[in-house]
C-alpha cells in the first residue's frame, strides 16, 4: 500500500513547533517535543562517553558492528517506511536515520573509522549531529516495519531504540513519557498516571455495578487475591478510559472460572523505558515481577497494551531469572484459549457492524498474536473485513515508540504519522475497528477525529463484553445475588459443581 | 601482455583470493565470535528459532520478494545477485582454471545459460546504477563504494562477454583478458574490507536481530556507575 507525498504546505503545519523559541535558545537544541532543561555544556563529549559505557556493559557492539559491515544502502526500507512515504524526505528512509548512529559508531569506536578520522580530519560527532538524532529518532514510531524489507537484516527499530537510550543519557528525552515514569518509578501510586489506590478500588466497584446491571450477573475484579493463576497488569489508562475492556475482561475471567487478581501494589503494565531507556525499562520490569511474586501469581498477563505486552514477555525473562521467570500471557492468548476450549458463549447477533481488526506492531511484527484474535472476532463478527497488508507487515497507527503520549506532536501524528493508517482504514471501510493496545486507540481516535473518519475504535474486550452471553447458572447466581469471585470458585465450568 | 596477464592470473590471483578468504574467514569469525559473548551474557537465551529460519529462508530464496516494492528494482536486483553468484562458479571456463590449478572441478553452467546470464548481470547493473544515479531515495542514501562496486563488477562480466563471444584481433583480447582478471582479482581483495562483506555476513542476520534484543540482566547498576563514579 502506498501514500501520496504531503504538500509542503501541509508538511510545514505538521513539523511546526509550538515550543517558544527562547526555550529552544536555553536549551540549546531544536525538537518538536518538549524537554526538561538539561545540561547543554560539552555535548558532544557526554554523548559519547554515555555510547561507551552503554557499549560497555550491553550487546550493542555486537550488532553495530554486524550492521556497519553489512550494510548496502539499498533503500528498499523506504517502500515500508510509513513516515517516508508521507513526507518523501530522504532524511525519513529508516536506513538513513540508522546511518546516523552507525557513522558515530563507526568513527568513534572502530579502529578502521579512527584511523580514518585522523587522516580525513572529519566525521567527529557535533551539536549539530545530535540535534539530527535528537530530532530524527524521535520522528521514527519504532513500529520495525522497515526491518522486515531489509535484505540484509538489518533492524532499524531497534538502531532506534539505542539511539534515543543513548540521547536519555545526556537528558535528551520528550518531558511527556519522563513525567510518566518518574510517577511510576518514585511517585507514591506506582504508576504512570498516578491513580491512588483508592481511586483505583472505586472504579472496580463501578465496573462490578455495571456489569450486574447490564448483564445481570455479578463479576467481582479481584484485588491482592494471592496464589492467583493470573496476576493481570493493565496500562492504568484503561482504568480511567476504557470501561468496556476492563468489563470484558473481567467477563472472560467469570466464564472460565479462573483465578486471577489486580495487584493494588503495582497495577500499571505500562513501561515507556522500552521507548528511551533500557536501564528505566529493567526498573519497570522488575516491579511487575516483584508484584506478581508478592501475590504468589503463577502467571504474569497483561492487558490491551502493545508495548507493555512485548516489554513484559521479552524482558521480564532477560531481567527477572530467565528460563525461571514468571511466564508472560497477553490477554489476547488467554482469551482465545478460552474460546477454542467453548468456554465463551458469543453471541452472532450482537455485532452487525462491519468490523476490522488492527494489529499492534509490538504484537504482531514477530507473528507473535496475529491469528488468535482474528478467530475470535470472526466467530461472532457477522461482518468481518480485513484490512491489508496486515499481520506482522501492518502498517503503524502512527503512534508508536512513544509518540502517542506526546500531545506536542500530534499535528506530526495526524498529517504524517497516521498517514497511511487512516487511508487504509478509509479503504477498508469498516465501521468498528478493533485495536488491542492502549497507544494505537488513543491514536487511531485522534485519527478518527481529525481525519473525519467513519469508524469508532474500541478495545478487543470491548466487542467481548457487547457479545458475551453467560449461561444460566451464572443468572441463577444474580437472582440469589451471590457475588462470583473468580479467585474464590468456578462457576462458568459445566463440570465444576462448586458454583452452582 | 602475456607475462603481465599470467602474473595476474597466478601469484597475485594467489594473493588476492588469500586475502579474500583470510579478510572473510577473520569477520565471520568476529561476527560469530561477538554472537556467541551475547548470548553468553544474555539474561534470555531462548531463541525464536522458527522465525530466524522462516525470514532467513524468505531472504536466501526471495520468491516471494521478486515483485514487492519497487516492483522494477526487486526484480533487477534478485537477478543480478544471481547472475553474480552463478557465474563466476559454474562458467566452464573458471572451473576449467579451478581444475588446472588444485585439482578439483564441478558442473558447469550450460554454455547458453551463462551467455544469458552475462548479459542480464550487465543489463541488470546499469539499471541499478541508473536508479542509484536518478532516483532520489536511493541517490540520498549512496555513498562512494555503492557506486564503486557497481562499476568494478561490470568489468569482469564486461570483458570476459566480449572475450568469449566476440570475434576480436589477439591484441586486444589480450588487454581485455587482462582487465578482467585484474578486476576480478581486485574484487577479491576488497570483499572482506567493504559491504560486498555481506555475502558471508547476510545469512547470519536473522540470528544477529534476534540475539540484539537479548539483553544482559541487571545492566542499570553497571552503566549507572561508569556513568557517575561517585554515584
Amino acid at each position: 500500500m502506498k501514500t501520496k507525498v504531503i504538500t509542503e504546505q501541509g508538511r510545514d503545519k505538521a513539523l511546526a513547533t509550538i515550543k517558544k523559541p527562547e526555550v529552544i535558545e536555553r536549551q540549546k537544541l531544536n525538537v518538536r517535543y518538549h524537554i526538561e532543561d538539561l545540561d547543554v555544556n560539552d555535548r558532544p563529549r557526554r554523548f559519547l562517553e554515555a555510547f561507551a559505557a552503554i557499549l560497555k556493559h550491553s550487546n550493542y557492539r555486537m550488532v553495530l558492528d554486524h550492521f556497519t559491515r553489512v550494510t548496502a544502502r539499498c533503500s528498499r526500507c523506504a517502500v515500508a517506511c510509513h513516515i517516508y512515504q508521507a513526507t518523501g524526505d530522504p532524511k525519513d528512509i529508516p536506513c538513513y536515520r540508522s546511518g546516523l548512529l552507525l557513522d558515530v559508531y563507526r568513527r568513534h569506536f572502530t579502529l578502521g573509522g579512527m584511523i580514518r578520522g585522523r587522516i580525513t580530519g572529519g566525521g567527529y560527532i557535533t551539536d549539530e549531529k545530535i540535534e539530527e538524532m535528537a530530532d530524527s529518532f524521535y520522528n521514527c514510531t519504532a513500529c520495525r516495519r522497515c526491518a522486515l524489507e531489509c535484505p540484509l537484516g538489518l533492524d532499524h527499530g531497534l538502531v532506534t531504540h539505542l539511539g534515543r537510550y543513548i540521547l536519555s543519557e545526556i537528558g535528551i528525552v520528550p518531558r511527556a513519557l519522563v513525567v510518566s515514569v518518574r510517577a511510576q518509578l518514585e511517585g507514591p501510586y506506582h504508576n504512570t498516571s498516578a491513580v491512588p489506590v483508592p481511586a483505583l478500588k472505586d472504579t472496580i466497584e463501578f465496573l462490578e455495578d455495571d456489569m450486574y446491571e447490564e448483564k445481570s450477573v455479578k463479576i467481582k475484579f479481584p484485588a491482592d487475591v494471592e496464589g492467583s493463576d493470573y496476576v493481570f497488569f493493565a496500562p492504568v489508562s484503561d482504568y480511567l478510559m476504557e470501561a468496556d475492556t476492563l468489563m470484558g475482561i473481567a467477563s472472560v475471567f467469570a466464564a472460565t472460572g479462573d483465578s486471577w487478581t489486580i495487584g493494588t501494589e503495582n497495577f500499571d503494565a505500562i513501561n515507556y523505558g522500552l521507548f528511551y531507556n533500557d536501564r528505566i525499562m529493567e526498573r519497570v520490569i522488575k516491579r511487575v515481577d516483584s508484584e506478581a511474586r508478592r501475590l504468589n501469581g503463577k502467571q504474569v498477563l497483561i492487558g490491551e497494551c502493545g508495548h507493555a505486552s512485548r516489554t513484559a514477555k521479552n524482558f521480564l525473562p532477560t531481567f527477572c531469572g530467565g528460563s525461571d521467570s514468571l511466564p508472560v500471557l497477553n490477554i489476547l492468548e488467554y482469551t482465545h484459549k478460552a474460546w477454542r476450549e467453548g468456554k465463551l458463549k458469543l453471541d452472532p447477533d450482537v455485532v452487525t457492524e462491519k468490523v476490522a481488526y488492527h494489529d499492534p506492531c509490538n504484537l504482531a511484527r514477530n507473528r507473535w498474536i496475529v491469528d488468535q484474535p482474528r478467530e475470535v472476532l470472526k466467530s461472532f463478527c457477522r461482518n468481518y473485513v480485513e484490512m491489508t497488508p496486515k499481520g506482522e507487515d501492518n502498517i503503524c497507527c502512527g503512534g508508536g515508540g512513544g509518540a502517542v503520549s506526546i500531545d506536542e506532536i500530534r499535528s506530526y501524528r495526524m498529517t504524517i504519522g497516521g498517514k497511511l493508517k487512516a487511508e487504509q482504514i478509509r479503504k477498508c471501510g469498516c465501521e468498528i475497528l478493533v485495536a488491542p493496545c492502549a497507544n494505537c486507540k488513543k491514536q487511531l481516535r485522534e485519527l478518527v477525529e481529525d481525519q473525519g473518519l467513519n469508524c469508532r475504535v474500541v478495545g478487543f474486550h470491548d466487542l467481548i463484553y457487547k457479545a458475551i452471553d453467560f449461561d444460566g447458572s451464572l443468572k441463577v447466581q444474580h437472582e440469589e445475588d451471590t457475588t462470583l469471585d473468580p479467585g474464590k470458585y468456578n462457576p462458568g465450568r459445566p463440570s465444576d459443581g462448586k458454583g452452582k | 601482455m602475456e607475462s603481465l596477464l599470467h602474473f595476474a592470473r597466478g601469484p597475485l590471483f594467489r594473493l588476492c583470493f588469500m586475502i579474500m578468504l583470510l579478510g572473510l574467514a577473520r569477520i565471520l569469525f568476529l561476527d560469530l565470535w561477538e554472537a556467541y559473548r551475547a548470548y553468553r551474557k544474555a539474561g534470555d537465551k531462548k531463541m525464536p528459532w522458527r522465525l530466524i529460519v522462516r525470514r532467513g529462508l524468505e531472504w536466501a530464496f526471495p520468491m516471494k520478494r521478486i515483485w514487492r516494492n519497487p516492483q522494477l528494482y526487486s526484480f533487477v536486483s534478485i537477478l543480478f545477485h544471481i547472475g553474480l553468484i552463478l557465474v563466476p562458479v559454474f562458467l566452464f571456463a573458471h572451473i576449467d582454471l579451478w581444475k588446472s590449478a588444485i585439482g578439483i572441478s564441478w558442473p558447469a553452467l550450460p554454455f547458453r545459460w551463462a551467455l544469458w546470464l552475462t548479459i542480464s548481470t550487465i543489463v541488470c547493473a546499469a539499471v541499478l546504477l541508473i536508479e542509484r544515479l536518478s532516483v532520489k531515495a536511493i541517490h540520498s542514501l549512496s555513498r562512494g563504494q555503492d557506486y564503486f562496486w557497481l562499476i568494478l563488477l561490470l568489468f569482469p562480466f564486461v570483458t570476459g562477454f566480449v572475450c568469449a563471444n566476440l570475434k576480436i584481433g589477439a591484441g586486444l583480447y589480450q588487454f581485455l583478458m587482462l582487465v578482467h582478471v585484474l578486476s576480478g582479482d581486485v574484487i577479491f581483495l576488497l570483499i572482506p574490507f567493504t559491504k560486498m562483506a555481506h555475502c558471508v555476513l547476510a545469512p547470519f542476520s536473522q540470528i544477529i536481530d534476534a540475539l540484539a534484543w537479548k539483553f544482559p540482566p541487571a545492566t542499570d547498576q553497571d552503566i549507572l556507575e561508569t556513568l557517575n563514579p561517585n554515584h
